[in-house]
């Protein structure tokens, strides 16, 4: 018993990976266009915009739709999803966040499909078919709990985030670490919060991230696709 | 739902506005106007023909904790109304208890609201829940701003212990199109975050329906750098998302009104009509 890994361990390693084949790499969430702007110039400063945007956005809007998006798909119950996914779309308040969610969405909805999940096909090619919505699918088809999705989740925007912060600040791969430990305690942190956040109290916005989101769509070189 | 006038306490109210516009004989009139506390409107004018302009007074001593407010206005088939407020809306520094304010537009096919209020100013230490939802339906049209000042520049009035909770929803026949929620703590880093409210008292939300990427453009040429504020403007799924940041009230409007300015000949086919009150 003791050499033996949770059942959904693997898999959770598998969809948190960079390699899961969604292009999330593609993706900066505004951090292009804020450090392009040289509001975050050194590793401090992107620890306090990543650790900001997870206790203030994450931890009300993509940690508890998570939650309850895997709790929708664990009872069978589509139609909630769907709805939470909609709201989710709606959510992403600049053009290339909203874009961003729905190819990475749909990424997944092919992917998943094509791996056999009959679920997905149904979300393929549609406006409401949000990335979390698939992720909660494929957890709870590969036996991911709604904790270990969410950790997840959260781990692998901070690795993606943190990439794209590498390249761009640009930081070496050892300030890349140092966040991402520091960026650990946060994580449980917001999924601490996901867990007791009510209905009532889903969802947050940040103006600041959606105006470095919608700046980046005019700005003039660009690496990344949001 | 009608909610009784009575005051919970002798501080805090309780009010509910109701109000119904109809197209009669092609003028947008108010035929409904249902009030308990105080919550106004006055008698709508047209300057410009047609458009019905409407000015919503809020409770003259300002909103503290405890009251609760609520409006409720519909809009029927092929009517256009313009409604906005004569001054602030103050939220006072709270007691402890929460102020709310729930405000409910549902537009018809074919009817348009312009919702142009003036801003939101929250005291020190004020507790409040603001919410608007606006409900289109079918082909029915919106342009709308709402703007907020966190504590009291003029008084040198930080914002740094109170809650504020406000959302903005906009949906099209029962879907969701926008949902917006700002969260700010007194004392916390929003206000002052690049994420946040990068440093800046006033913010602003603006949603314009049926924009197109020409009316994007039209709008960011609009916006003169030396507006004294931050603007960013996107589109999602057709609707035209502006957020604006800046040091008071006044130039943030200023901003905002020259995006609606640009494009309401295009969107709506009329020249901006600017209401008279604001200049009182």
């Amino acid at each position: 018993m003791m050499n033996k890994v949770s059942p959904g361990l693997l898999s959770l390693l598998r969809l948190a990976s960079p390699s899961l084949p969604v292009g999330a790499f593609a993706y900066s969430q505004g951090l292009e266009c804020v450090i392009d702007r040289g509001e975050l110039t050194q590793r401090d400063e992107v620890l306090s915009w990543l650790t900001g945007v997870l206790r203030n956005s994450h931890a009300y809007l993509d940690a508890p739709m998570c939650l309850r998006m895997h709790r929708a798909w664990a009872v069978g119950d589509e139609l909630a999803v769907k709805r939470l996914s909609a709201e989710l779309i709606a959510w992403r308040d600049a053009k290339e966040l909203r874009l961003e969610d729905r190819q990475q969405g749909q990424a997944l909805a092919r992917l998943l499909t094509d791996l056999g999940e009959a679920r997905a096909a149904a979300w393929l090619r549609q406006p409401y078919t949000s990335y979390i919505a698939m992720y909660s699918l494929a957890a709870v088809a590969q036996q991911v709990n709604e904790n270990e999705a969410l950790a997840g989740l959260l781990w692998s925007w901070c690795e993606n985030q943190v990439a794209a912060a590498i390249k761009l600040v640009p930081l070496g791969q050892t300030d890349g670490q140092r966040i991402l430990m520091k960026l650990q305690p946060v994580i449980e942190e917001v999924i601490a919060n996901a867990l007791q956040v009510d209905d009532a109290d889903v969802g947050a916005s940040l103006p600041g991230v959606a105006m470095v989101s919608a700046w980046h769509e005019q700005q003039y070189s660009r690496l990344f696709r949001s | 739902m009608s909610v009784p006038a009575t005051a919970l306490t002798a501080q805090s109210w309780r009010a509910h506005l109701q109000l119904g516009f109809e197209s009669r004989r092609g003028q947008t009139v108010l035929v409904q106007r249902r009030h308990f506390g105080p919550l106004l409107v006055q008698r709508p004018f047209y300057p410009e023909g047609e458009v019905c302009h409407t000015y919503l007074i809020h409770p003259p001593g300002g909103v503290v904790g405890g009251d609760e407010l609520r409006l409720d206005v519909r809009l029927a088939e092929g009517c256009h109304a313009l409604i906005t407020t004569p001054a602030a809306n103050k939220f006072y520094r709270s007691d402890g208890r929460l102020a709310r304010l729930h405000q409910h537009f549902q537009i018809s096919p074919n009817a348009v609201l312009e919702w142009l209020p003036q801003e939101a100013i929250f005291f020190n230490a004020a507790e409040a829940r603001l919410h608007t939802r606006i409900d289109l339906v079918g082909n029915a049209r919106f342009i709308g701003w709402e703007y907020s000042c966190f504590g009291r520049p003029a008084s040198d009035e930080v914002f740094v212990s109170g809650h504020i909770d406000q959302g903005l929803a906009l949906y099209r026949d029962g879907k969701p199109v926008l949902l917006d929620r700002l969260r700010v703590n007194g004392g916390g880093d929003v206000l002052q975050q690049p994420w946040g409210l990068r440093g800046h008292l006033v913010t602003a939300n603006l949603l314009m329906t049926d924009a197109d990427d020409s009316a994007l453009a039209l709008a960011r040429d609009a916006y003169t750098q030396d507006s004294g504020c931050e603007l960013s403007l996107s589109l999602v799924d057709g609707v035209l998302v502006g957020r604006c940041l800046g040091p008071q009230a006044m130039v943030v409007q200023a901003c905002l009104q020259s995006i609606v300015q640009t494009l309401r000949p295009k969107l709506l086919g009329r020249e901006f009509c600017r209401p008279r009150i604001w200049d009182t």
